[in-house]
């Protein structure tokens, strides 16, 4: 008579045992749900300006962009060259 | 039992059966509707979107790129003083403040004002605080060097679904490579809106585009394109083209076109702008073809260098037509080395005639004439050569010097290249690698053709083509101490049955340094009004580009 109540008493410790370990843990994942979205956002700032940052290294190290900049500063663009052909002559004393 | 416990018995089973006839009728009869309602209540499909792979010059540098973007919408509903927020709106958004004044008045709850509108106008947008303006984030493809080769990149527009499609160029080419594959998720989401980590599983995996590195040179591309573009006004064409490759890979350094576009903004422009004319465009090439026939006739053994030509004591008469040299200036007995020196239309008669049109076409049809050229680029045409039985005779003396045959760009800047390359040609190339979103990189190797003419028939039509530049029309704009190949081409155009000679197609062909050539370039000019000649519009262009190509490389002069 003692066995059965002994494996009732065991079944019922289970279950009421895994019941609370299931609801503690539902507990915990809906409120990361508030965290995650937290940290989503943050990701998505953060990749937003690595883009608009890459953006701007990209439009100031374009050639339209230095091209138009050296303009304003008066650089003109080089019309005539050297050429040495010749070995340069050396003063020997 | 008496009545009244037999009523209360009765009513209790009605309210059970009422309570199970309703409880079938939600989980049986309405199951399959209800769970989809809670389903779509709680769960969300979220499309990670797979980013596009970016284009780079040799270099590294990105010359095209996804972007974050918004679009600027409002509520005209909620938005009273339509005239103060239209003008605020036109101040910041570069719009006239009409144009956004009429969309305010539009009897509509959502109103899109304008796409592509960056952060930073976004956030002055955003101090203002204006009523009823809201922002859509979007991803836009963005051109960091504006125009700049945009006839090669092509441009992305969206397909009939509504997705992005890349459309010419290499953007239309590589644009499944382009594209990645999206990744989908079913996201489970709380009774507030929060999503449920234990309940979020992804389905599929997004996949990111490749990116694909270029044989263009950022540097030579934005000479070709400052040069071509100055020249054009100079001159008063209508439109021109250029493009730079090497001769031993194939690699396509710098490939130009104008009039061109901005393929960020490609819906402000004619569509007859969007294909890249340097692989579509077709021409009579005039006498830059020369030296392909030259040197299949060098290449047959059926003439040499110093060969006379006993036809070129005056005009060649072919049936019933008389075929003149471009200043009706004649030289008995010249030589070939001549013939392409003076660019000498009857000397090329005496080349064809002895050729025969049955070796000229399978030497043609090896350099390529005729045919695609292969490259990577979205639209290239070719067209076909005429059939044999239908080649005249003075079709076939006109084909000899350049005129009643038509070819594209790419054709004869890949087949002069094989004259660069010692007889070898190769496939025009614009990719050099791609790049996989783990970051391996593959290269793509360089691929020969064929072998059209010997490396020795190369190396004399290279002298000849020397001579040509040193001696010959162009001879004033040549660079001194610099060994460069090249020829002239001056092309009547063909109009309504009969060539107007007012209007001509200008170019240039050439590669330096001729010993060891580094490039080889094309330039062509439609209709230069400041003069007709080749020698006076695309040369200048020509050596302009190559005086910097060869700075910029480092090639000393080697000789006068």
């Amino acid at each position: 008579m003692k066995k059965p109540l002994f494996i009732i008493g065991f079944l019922g410790f289970i279950t009421i045992g895994l019941l609370l370990g299931n609801i503690t843990l539902e507990n915990n994942f809906s409120t990361t749900g508030i965290t995650l979205v937290a940290l989503q956002n943050e990701i998505s700032t953060l990749k937003n300006e690595n883009e608009q940052l890459d953006v701007k290294w990209l439009q100031a190290a374009s050639f339209t962009t230095i091209d138009s900049k050296a303009e304003k500063l008066g650089y003109v663009p080089v019309t005539t060259e050297v050429d040495l052909t010749a070995p340069l002559p050396l003063a020997l004393r | 039992m008496s009545w009244r416990y037999r009523t209360t018995l009765l009513f209790f089973l009605v309210i059970f059966a009422l309570i199970i006839c309703r409880l079938f009728y939600w989980q049986v009869v309405r199951a399959q509707e209800l769970s989809i309602l809670g389903q779509e209540q709680y769960d969300e499909q979220v499309v990670s979107q797979a980013q596009r792979g970016e284009i780079k010059t040799s270099d590294g540098f990105t010359i095209a790129a996804d972007k974050l973007a918004y679009l600027v919408y409002t509520n005209p509903k909620v938005v009273k003083d339509k005239q103060n927020e239209a003008d605020v709106l036109g101040k910041l958004l570069d719009i006239k403040s009409a144009t956004i004044s009429a969309l305010l008045n539009v009897d509509k709850f959502w109103v899109p004002i304008t796409s592509d509108v960056d952060s930073s106008v976004k956030e002055k947008i955003s101090a203002k605080n204006l009523p009823g303006v809201g922002f859509q984030p979007e991803t836009v493809r963005y051109y960091p060097e504006a125009s700049m080769a945009a006839h090669m990149l092509g441009f992305l527009g969206k397909d009939i679904n509504g997705n992005d499609a890349g459309y010419f160029g290499l953007e239309g080419y590589y644009n499944r490579l382009l594209s990645g594959k999206n990744g989908y998720a079913v996201v489970v989401h709380d009774a507030a809106g929060h999503p449920i980590l234990a309940k979020m599983n992804d389905s599929t995996v997004k996949v990111d585009g490749s990116d694909l590195i270029l044989h263009i040179d950022r540097r030579i591309q934005f000479v070709l394109d400052q040069t071509l573009k100055d020249g054009i006004q100079k001159y008063g064409a209508k439109s021109g083209m250029a493009a730079v490759m090497d001769p031993k890979t194939g690699g396509i350094l710098a490939m130009s076109s104008f009039p061109t576009y901005d393929p960020s903004s490609f819906q402000d422009y004619s569509e007859n702008l969007y294909s890249d004319p340097f692989i579509t465009s077709t021409y009579e090439p005039g006498s830059t073809f020369k030296p392909i026939v030259m040197s299949a006739a060098l290449d047959a053994g059926l003439i040499q260098p110093n060969t006379q030509c006993n036809i070129c004591s005056g005009p060649v008469q072919i049936g019933g037509y008389a075929i003149h040299t471009w200043n009706d200036q004649y030289f008995p007995n010249t030589t070939m080395t001549d013939v392409i020196v003076h660019s000498d239309n009857t000397g090329m008669v005496f080349v064809g005639e002895k050729l025969g049109l049955d070796r000229m076409l399978n030497y043609l049809q090896s350099f390529g004439i005729g045919d695609t050229t292969g490259i990577d680029l979205q639209g290239e045409e070719a067209p076909e050569l005429h059939p044999k039985d239908q080649w005249y005779p003075i079709d076939f003396a006109t084909a000899s010097f350049g005129q009643g045959i038509v070819v594209t760009p790419i054709e004869l800047l890949d087949a002069i290249g094989a004259i660069a390359n010692d007889g070898k040609r190769m496939e025009p190339q614009v990719v050099a690698a791609i790049q996989t979103p783990d970051g391996k990189t593959i290269p793509i190797p360089p691929k020969e053709i064929n072998q059209p003419i010997s490396a020795t028939t190369a190396k004399v039509m290279t002298q000849i083509m020397v001579d040509a530049v040193n001696n010959g029309e162009a001879q004033f704009y040549r660079l001194k101490g610099y060994d460069i190949a090249g020829k002239t081409g001056t092309a009547s155009i063909p109009v309504a049955g009969h060539y107007d000679p007012t209007k001509t197609i200008a170019s240039f062909v050439g590669f330096a340094p001729a010993n060891d050539p580094k490039f080889v370039m094309l330039v062509v000019l439609d209709e230069p009004s400041a003069s007709i000649w080749g020698s006076e519009t695309a040369a200048p262009i020509f050596f302009n580009v190559a005086k910097d190509i060869l700075m910029y490389d480092g090639i000393p002069p080697s000789g006068e």
